[in-house]
Parts: C-alpha cells; sequence; structure tokens
C-alpha cells in the first residue's frame, strides 16, 4: 500500500551519494584504532587553569555583546527591507526585485569571508567581526521576515486599508503584531548562531574568548583550552535557557 | 449618496465576470442586504464601493466623486468615512480592543503621531464610547485573540464607528457567527444605523435576517442585479431565481 517501486530508485540514489561522499571525505572508522593519541592528548587538559579566568570572562563578555550587536544591527537594519522584499508590501516591482537580490547576495556571503576582508582593511579586533556578522544577518533577516510577511493574514492588511489608513502604516501595524513572536523566536535562534560564528572569526582575529582560545591552543596551554572550552558551553546554555525563557513570556 | 453606474469587474485569471452592469443608487437611511449564492458577487460588488477592488468597468460615484479616478489620497478620504466590518473580522491580533478600535481613527491623523500611538483626550473617549455601545466596556483592555466570534465582530463595528462613519459596509459579517449571536449583530447594526443616520449595505447568506433587519434587499445572480427592492416584494418566485442551483441543471443534463 505504502511501497512503491519509485522508493526503491531513491534508496540508490541515496546510497550512491553516500557513498561517493564517504570517498571524498575519507570516511573510515579504522582511524579510531589510535584512540589511545585522544586520552593522552586530553588528558593535558587537566588540570584546569583558573588563573586566567578573570581575563577569559572578559573575552567572554565581548564574544557575547559581538554576537548580540551583530544580530540586533543585522534585525533592525533586515525589518524595512523586509517590507520592500515582500510581494504584498512591496512598493514597487522593481524594488522588489532589487531588495530580493540585494539579500540573498549577502547572505551567500559566509560571515567568514565578510570577517577575513573585514579584519584585513580595517584591523584585528572585534569591531570587524561584528559588521561581518551583521551583514550576514541582514540576509538571513531579511528572507526569513520578508517570507512572514507574505504569509501573514491578508484580513488585517486590508481592514487597516479600509479605514484609511496610509499604505505603509496599514501594513506596518497590521503585519508586524502578527509576526512579531516568530522575529522574535527567529532572533534569539540567529543570536545562538552568531554566538558560534564569533568564536569562529575569533581564530582569525575577530577578538573575544574564541581568539583566547585559539591562542590558547596554539601556544600548548591545554589546561587553559579546558577552561575556555568549559565557558564556551556554559555560555551557550545560559543564553540557551534566557532566550526560551524570554520566548514564553513573548508568545 | 452613492451611484453606482454599469459597473463590470472582471477578474484577470477567470473568464466569466464578477459583476455586469450594475446600475443602482443607494442613498442615506438605507439599510441594504445583498442576497445572492456564493460566487454571486456580493463580495466583489461590497469591496468596489471603497476601492479595495477596482472596476473594470462603469464607475461608483462617492458623493460624486468617481472612486476609480481618485487619488491615493483622495480614496483615503473616502475610506475613512465608510466602515467596513468582515467575515473573519480581521482584527489586528495581539492588540487589545481599545487599541483595534483606536486604529479606526488612523485615516483622521498624522502618520507621526499614529505611528507613536498618541491620541488627544476626544479621541480616547470617543473610543471608550464606541467600545461601550457595542457592550465591551470591561473588556476593552483584552487581547482580541482571547474572544468569542460575536465579540470580536462587536470590536470590529466599535472600529468602524470610531471612523465616524457615513457609510457602514459589511462582507458577510455574520456567516461564521451562530444565529443567536448574528441576530444580535444585526439588531446592533439596525440600532447604529437608525440612530447615525448611515448608508448601510451587507452582504448575508441568511434569507430570514434579510427580510427582518433590511429596508431594501439588492439581489445578484451569477454577477447580474436580478432584485433590488423592498423586503416584502422579495418574495418565493425572487428566491428561486436568486438561489436556484446551477449544479442541478447540469447534474440532470447533458450528461457532462
Amino acid at each position: 500500500m505504502w511501497f512503491k517501486k519509485s522508493n526503491i530508485i531513491t534508496v540508490l540514489i541515496l546510497f550512491v551519494l553516500v557513498y561517493f561522499s564517504m570517498r571524498l571525505t575519507e570516511f573510515d572508522l579504522a582511524k579510531f584504532r589510535d584512540f589511545r593519541n585522544m586520552i593522552d592528548f586530553l588528558s593535558q587538559w587537566w588540570p584546569m587553569d583558573f588563573s586566567k579566568l578573570p581575563g577569559m570572562m572578559e573575552d567572554t563578555f565581548e564574544t557575547l555583546a559581538m554576537a548580540f550587536l551583530g544580530s540586533v544591527f543585522g534585525l533592525l537594519i533586515a525589518l524595512p527591507i523586509s517590507f520592500i522584499a515582500a510581494r504584498n508590501t512591496a512598493p514597487s516591482k522593481i524594488l522588489f526585485h532589487v531588495s530580493r537580490v540585494v539579500l540573498s547576495f549577502v547572505r551567500s556571503v559566509p560571515e567568514i569571508v565578510f570577517g577575513l576582508i573585514l579584519l584585513t582593511t580595517l584591523g584585528l579586533g572585534p569591531f570587524p567581526a561584528v559588521i561581518a556578522i551583521m551583514f550576514h544577518n541582514v540576509g538571513v533577516f531579511g528572507k526569513l521576515v520578508s517570507e512572514l510577511i507574505e504569509a501573514a493574514d491578508p484580513g488585517p492588511q486590508e481592514a487597516m486599508r479600509a479605514v484609511g489608513a496610509k499604505k505603509w502604516l496599514a501594513n506596518l501595524f497590521s503585519i508586524l503584531p502578527q509576526i512579531w513572536p516568530n522575529v522574535l523566536s527567529q532572533f534569539f535562534y540567529r543570536f545562538e548562531v552568531a554566538i558560534r560564528t564569533s568564536l569562529i572569526l575569533g581564530f582569525i582575529g575577530g577578538g573575544g574568548i574564541g581568539q583566547r582560545l585559539f591562542n590558547d591552543f596554539k601556544t600548548f596551554q591545554y589546561s587553559a583550552v579546558s577552561l575556555d572550552v568549559l565557558i564556551i558551553m556554559i555560555m551557550v546554555i545560559v543564553i540557551d535557557f534566557l532566550a526560551s525563557f524570554i520566548r514564553n513570556r513573548v508568545i | 449618496m452613492i451611484q453606482v453606474e454599469n459597473l463590470t469587474v472582471h477578474y484577470p485569471d477567470t473568464k466569466v465576470e464578477a459583476l455586469t452592469n450594475i446600475s443602482l443608487s443607494l442613498n442615506k437611511g438605507d439599510f441594504v442586504c445583498v442576497l445572492g449564492k456564493s460566487g454571486a458577487g456580493k463580495s466583489t460588488f461590497i469591496r468596489t464601493i471603497n476601492g479595495l477592488q477596482k472596476p473594470t468597468g462603469g464607475e461608483i460615484y462617492f458623493d460624486g466623486q468617481p472612486i476609480s479616478l481618485l487619488k491615493e489620497e483622495q480614496l483615503r478620504k473616502v475610506r475613512r468615512q465608510t466602515g467596513m466590518i468582515f467575515q473573519h473580522f480581521s482584527l489586528v491580533p495581539r492588540l487589545t480592543v481599545m487599541q483595534n478600535v483606536l486604529t479606526g481613527m488612523f485615516g483622521y491623523r498624522s502618520s507621526f503621531k499614529n505611528l507613536i500611538g498618541w491620541f488627544t483626550k476626544e479621541e480616547l473617549d470617543l473610543a471608550k464610547r464606541v467600545i461601550s455601545e457595542v457592550g465591551l466596556s470591561d473588556m476593552a483592555t483584552r487581547k482580541v485573540e482571547r474572544l468569542s466570534g460575536g465579540q470580536k465582530q462587536r470590536v470590529g463595528i466599535a472600529r468602524a464607528l470610531a471612523q465616524q462613519p457615513k457609510v457602514l459596509l459589511g462582507d458577510e459579517p455574520v456567516a461564521s457567527l451562530d444565529p443567536g449571536t448574528s441576530n444580535r449583530i444585526f439588531t446592533l447594526l439596525t440600532e447604529m444605523h437608525n440612530r447615525l443616520d448611515l448608508l448601510t449595505i451587507i452582504n448575508v447568506h441568511d434569507i430570514e435576517l434579510a427580510k427582518r433587519y433590511a429596508t431594501r434587499i439588492v439581489a445578484l445572480k451569477d454577477g447580474k442585479l436580478i432584485f433590488d427592492g423592498a423586503p416584502e416584494d422579495f418574495k418565493d418566485a425572487e428566491y428561486e431565481e436568486t438561489y436556484e442551483s446551477i449544479r442541478q441543471d447540469s447534474f440532470f443534463g447533458a450528461g457532462i
């Protein structure tokens, strides 16, 4: 009843894809034979070195600030653009297409590429990293929010036009309250992603706990690395909790 | 007050005309119920009156102004004098009753004041008054999604009243409500209609409601005007003509 011949083909294609992907990535579980190395290596991580804790905390807040600014500015810039890039609220066809192209362009450039360009031209430190995260987030939020706008219930939009409100005001008032919980949800998700991104940007000189982790690692200070990793894990978990708390309050 | 002349509406993606050559004049004091089957063009008719739907032929004159030729600014002035209530209420979700009612005044105020939500004492008093007129005073601060269907439609009516309208339009305003609630909504509409001396134009499915409350009945069939007159003249024959089923004809017809 639910089994079709086409399913066999789907499974076959899947197998072929998995096979070639394993070839390309040199996927080989036998490499775990040298598991001992890992235990040796990880044993150097203990005991943790708490002497640099104050500096680490400072860097952690720097990372949080980078991620926060990058995603807040990204959202603020993306919000007005989203209304231009949504089919139902676009002021003109040309602007609609232009904004779509611009958004998908900034979205297609990964943060690390923006980071490499900006860190080279503006100098090392967290500021270029914030701008890099912001750029990419403008693209991501622009797409997500404009899709939310397009999916919004058209009833209130029509009602607001029927009371004689200006078009942009009618759109704003009828759509924003509807999509706000979803926008907030997306924001927290992107904030969490931005934290991970700012760690990576730290590796290429963008500052924060990521840069410290990278430096400690490269200078073989494994007892500091272990504490860096622990702090990062705690930070991510705390943010996750906070985000779901705020989300529940709003929705 | 509203003059409809040879109004024709043709949706681009269908071959059928939604409205064909409708001509009638609607006057202050008329409580018009528009009858017709689904797809007869009732909704299209109502929506052309405040310019939500552009006519493809003919014209509608609102106090002498041709609606389809109006610029956006002038059209807004027509719309703000025209309250409209909807089948699915079309309230702004997550806003309170009070906030929804205040949006009814947007057409009269500057964009800046609307944006920051600054209202004068008179405007706030007006909002409170219309909310009490529809009987929702003790729910003014409640979010609209927590209300029942009948209460939501009352908010819709209050929003329309906040516009201080000359004309009240209703696109199937009771189609998603139970019979008792529908009757109460119609009683409220009649009260407002009489007190404010409005022109009221409402689509309904329910012929009994139309006969009980309307002062004038307009019936549409396949986009054509087939009846326009007093409720007492809308008898069985007219009923048959309005609601006669096309589907049955083809079912017994050429074996399609």
